[in-house]
């Protein structure tokens, strides 16, 4: 396996450091693999997605993707429109925007045409069973579905890491079971690396490996049991 | 979906607002449309209505800022005819008098020799003889207005004159014009012997060696000054005056145009920095989030351009239909400031709306996500 994205002595600060948010987090994640990261509030969960998808700078440290340094707004641009999926807790989507046209728009820039664009939104939809839904605004899409666009929205591109951020969040339990349901899915059937930050415990045990963040300092739990064991 | 697409739907987002932005740039346009073009008309209108004479070259006194602002004496006509090229001379007194309607007009005054009689087509009845006094041609358009035809009289300060024939000029001013004999004007407006200019013709007006040297010539007689036609209101000090007022004033209302577009988007940016933060990300870079707010900006002035075009040309009909401009211009914005003030306007509201979206793409995405 190889590594897919890898933290070096990453830190990341605010107010002028007084607030420090990351300490000197050292991680690796491997192609393929499923992690979870737990955590209470302002533990700096949150504060570990944001750097691992260039959405927040670290203050200190390196981040390196594939084995390679990424520095640049526009690398992490870049590989946020190619190669990693976020989804957000409170779905985050476009409301003048249809299901169909919520996940469009991530393939804007990607160098493929307007048809094929709108064949791979419809693929995207399909593939997490929300296609009789498509041409839906999302006000008419029950939180559950909403959520499933979102995910549409972060495979689109075909991404080689899912990042999601309390996804079942502000769902109910009956929807956040369908919701990891589909994540696991897309993790084992597409071999989709899969970083997943949660506070439920149940949730985090089923993946391979679990981080627990605790005052910005960061460590690995060892795995209740491994999806591979499972199978 | 397109960019395009995707800024029709965030405008349709809030109707009210992108109506209004639209709305006022088409006044800003329509404004701008009719405000230059009146000041255009104007000189256009001047310029043909002394060029309808056959005149090549005003001859005024010098030193004057305004065109009917000073007057020279008839007799001066005499020493221009004498210079080597001048082909005829004709004087001409301008004033605004009173009808016994108590309406005003422009009355022009015509002397009994002038050439420009060579040049008035009739559309009814006929020229006034060589002696005859107390006579008066109405421009059409003056006559439709007052309902006067061949045969009727007409007042001129407290002066009966019989019309003897309706005039059919092409400019607005002459087709608004009474022409009465000249010493019958020096009489009434107390100024015997004065023109207000002297029109030239000359023999070779299409040899502009020739032209030059006339010009230098009636330049060196003491206290005058040739204009060619074309140029003679480029120094008028009342058409300098409009000009710069009306240009002003329409400059003004586009760049409050401009203003709504910069403050609409502004707007929309500083409500929609969530949005934004998602489009950055999903991997929208900073130029594709730019270009998608000024494409909004751009459809924006494109509406309001295109409706300002028809509020520009409506409006100079409207202005063309108060008595007291309409029968001195024909206000008629031509296509060229028609397409210039549209582009212009378009430009302008695509530069006005770089700086929201440079304001859009400068807040970290992690702040726009509320993540920080």
């Amino acid at each position: 396996m190889t590594n897919l994205i890898t933290l070096e002595h990453v830190s990341r600060e605010f107010d002028g450091g007084r607030v420090v948010a990351l300490r000197d987090v050292a991680l690796t994640i491997d192609n393929g693999q499923s992690v979870s990261v737990v955590g209470a509030s302002g533990s700096g969960k949150t504060t570990l997605i944001m750097l691992m998808c260039g959405i927040m700078a670290p203050s200190t440290g390196l981040i390196r993707w594939n084995g390679k340094p990424v520095t640049t707004a526009t690398e992490w641009t870049n590989l946020r429109r190619s190669q990693i999926g976020i989804v957000f807790q409170d779905f985050n989507l476009f409301p003048t925007l249809s299901a169909n046209e919520n996940v469009e728009i991530a393939t804007f820039g990607t160098g493929i045409d307007s048809r094929e664009r709108k064949r791979r939104a419809e693929a995207a939809l399909d593939a997490v069973g929300l296609s009789a839904r498509s041409n839906h605004l999302p006000h008419a899409l029950s939180g559950g579905e909403r959520q499933r666009v979102a995910i549409a929205r972060s495979i689109v591109n075909r991404p080689t890491l899912i990042l999601a951020d309390e996804p079942t969040g502000n769902l109910d339990s009956v929807n956040g079971e369908a919701i990891i349901n589909l994540l696991f899915d897309l993790h084992r059937k597409q071999g989709v690396t899969l970083v997943l930050v949660t506070h439920d415990v149940r949730l985090a045990s089923l993946c391979e490996r679990q981080i627990r963040m605790k005052d910005g300092q960061m460590s690995e739990q060892p795995p209740v049991r491994t999806l591979r064991a499972a199978k | 979906m397109n960019h395009l697409q995707l800024a029709f739907r965030n405008l349709r987002r809030r109707p009210t607002r992108s109506i209004l932005t639209s709305a006022g740039v088409a006044l800003a346009v329509g404004s701008f449309i009719t405000l230059y073009g009146l000041s255009q008309s104007v000189e256009q209108n001047l310029e043909q209505s002394i060029e309808e004479h056959g005149t090549d070259l005003t001859v005024r006194r010098a030193g004057t800022a305004e065109l009917f602002g000073g007057t020279i004496s008839q007799s001066m006509g005499a020493r221009l005819a004498k210079i080597p090229g001048v082909a005829a001379v004709a004087g001409e007194l301008i004033s605004l008098i009173n009808t016994d309607r108590d309406e005003h007009v422009l009355a022009a005054g015509w002397a009994r020799d002038s050439f420009f009689w060579q040049n008035v087509p009739l559309e009814e009845g006929r020229l006034p003889h060589r002696d005859e006094r107390k006579v008066a041609l109405l421009g059409i358009d003056l006559a439709r207005a007052m309902q006067k035809h061949a045969g009727d009289a007409i007042g001129l300060l407290g002066e009966q004159f019989q019309i003897v024939g309706i005039t059919r000029f092409n400019s607005i001013i002459n087709r608004n014009v009474v022409v009465v004999p000249l010493a019958d004007l020096q009489e009434l407006t107390f100024r015997p012997d004065a023109v207000t200019f002297l029109s030239v013709k000359l023999a070779r007006p299409e040899d502009p060696g020739e032209v030059e040297r006339v010009v230098r010539d009636i330049d060196a007689l003491d206290g005058l000054s040739a204009s060619k036609s074309e140029n003679v209101l480029r120094n008028d000090s009342m058409i300098g005056l409009l000009r710069a007022v009306s240009r002003s004033m329409a400059w003004v209302a586009l760049l409050m145009g401009v203003l709504m577009v910069l403050n609409t988007l502004l707007m929309a940016v500083l409500e929609r920095t969530r949005e934004i933060g998602i489009l950055a990300a999903i991997g929208w870079s900073t130029e594709r989030i730019t270009v998608a707010i000024v494409i909004e900006g751009f459809i924006l002035s494109v509406i309001g351009s295109a409706a300002g075009v028809v509020i520009g040309v409506v409006g100079a009909h409207l202005l063309n239909s108060v008595p007291a401009i309409g029968r001195f211009v024909a206000v008629r914005p031509t296509p060229g400031l028609i397409v210039a003030t549209a582009l212009a306007a378009t430009v302008l509201g695509i530069l006005g709306s770089f700086y929201p979206a440079w304001l859009a793409t400068r807040q970290s995405p992690a702040v726009a996500l509320g993540r920080v």
